[in-house]
């Protein structure tokens, strides 16, 4: 009996297919052609004959076309405003054969308003996405970490696992209701400053919106080192203590038991050692997962900001300073939702890293 | 929390908009700079409203 086969049967006893097909519908779901090619038997085949398990050719078409794809999408949006904005333009050179300078103020404000009403439409669009793609990679991680959890247990990390299991879950799941409730619409409010803010002549609340942003994005930085530092800490201690509690083991089969104990030990080890492979077989899956479940949202956020910061390009020469600005920061607010998102994506997937790390005596 | 936060930045919106409506619609008169002064002020309440009733 050769390694492969027993490796298989252990992953097929380990592995509930359902909650594997369930993340791997969502991936798929969510950005398409990729997720097909990143199944758990694909990596589990790759991973025994050693090859690499991306196909380069294909990941970059992929990409390129959904890259192409939003940013085609996106465009329709810059053109709307830039069209605004030329009228806007055209009014102002206009107004001095209106007489009347009020006239020509309420128009402009009107068409200030328009955009205001077309970026806002487009940046719940925006919030939306990143709501629904922080909500999917929690679930993700509240269907993988059991799993992995158990594994982690039966490679004989007993106390990894006790420890590990509520601190990651509760890690996770408290970092998302912090993101939904109070990160994400904190860059909300942020952003609707910034779009009030180009409405009137002088300042208002500008200063406020960079504040709200910032601290907005400070915070999700200091979860992130909270937390991942307490993982990783937490893992390298229990990972020691576990190490011990094998080799004991080991050494007692091999030691007290006379003739057969020597096997025995080799047994154990092997079967040790195969739950390790399981276990970064998951991992990598579950790293891949993640990553195709933030990929489409992040590239749809990172199109809509390069054109929201090209048309305040564009519209600089034409129109005021403060409509340009105001765009320009637009552009910024979307990056920074798209940080979020990214920073999330990265604590998940370090707290995976570091699960994978673990165990193996 | 969050919905306190937009119910905050929506008073800030509304009364910065209906601000920049009035200013329009004023007759231009020397009463101006100061009638610009009293909405910043007012801009300055709203901004600050939940610190004041924080407490």
């Amino acid at each position: 009996m050769d390694y492969e086969k027993i490796l298989e049967e252990q992953m097929n006893n380990v592995i509930d297919p359902e909650q594997a097909g369930i993340i791997s519908e969502k991936a798929g779901e969510i950005s398409g052609s990729i997720a097909e090619e990143f199944t758990m038997e694909k990596i589990l085949e790759a991973t025994l004959s050693g090859e690499s398990i991306f196909k380069s050719q294909q990941l970059i078409d992929g990409l390129k076309s959904l890259v192409l794809y939003e940013i085609r999408a996106a465009l329709v949006l810059g053109v709307e405003i830039l069209i605004i904005c030329i009228i806007i333009g055209l009014v102002r050179n206009l107004s001095s054969s209106f007489g009347k300078k009020s006239m020509s103020d309420i128009t402009l404000m009107v068409c200030t308003m328009i955009i205001i009403g077309i970026s806002v439409n487009s940046f719940r669009l925006a919030y939306e996405l990143a709501v629904d793609s922080v909500t999917t990679m929690v679930s993700t991680m509240e269907i993988l970490t059991p799993i992995l959890l158990g594994i982690l247990i039966s490679t004989g990390s007993i106390a990894s696992g006790t420890v590990m299991s509520p601190v990651v879950i509760g890690a996770v799941t408290g970092t998302g209701i912090i993101l939904k409730r109070l990160i994400l619409p904190a860059m909300f409010a942020a952003t609707i400053l910034t779009l009030v803010n180009c409405l009137t002549e002088k300042d208002y609340v500008n200063k406020l919106s960079k504040l709200l942003r910032n601290a907005a994005l400070a915070v999700t930085g200091l979860i992130i080192a909270i937390l991942s530092g307490i993982i990783s800490v937490q893992g390298l201690i229990t990972d020691a203590s576990d190490g011990l509690l094998i080799n004991t083991a080991k050494y007692s089969l091999s030691t007290f038991i006379p003739i057969v104990g020597g096997f025995t030990a080799d047994t154990a080890e092997l079967f040790v050692r195969c739950m390790g492979t399981i276990k970064s077989i998951v991992g990598i899956f579950g790293i891949i997962a993640l990553i195709l479940v933030i990929l489409t949202p992040l590239i749809k956020l990172l199109a809509i900001a390069l054109i929201y910061k090209l048309t305040a390009a564009a519209a600089e020469p034409i129109c005021e300073s403060k409509i340009s600005d105001g765009l320009n920061d637009m552009g910024s607010c979307i990056i920074s939702l798209g940080a979020v998102l990214f920073f999330a994506a990265l604590l998940f997937i370090i707290f995976i890293s570091v699960i994978i790390g673990m165990g193996g005596g | 929390m969050a919905d306190n936060l937009l119910l905050w930045v929506k008073d800030i919106f509304l009364i910065i908009i209906s601000l920049s409506f009035f200013r329009i619609l004023l007759p231009e008169s020397s009463l101006e700079k100061y009638l610009k002064f009293i909405f910043s002020l007012i801009v300055l309440a709203v901004i600050l409203e939940p610190v004041i009733r924080f407490q």
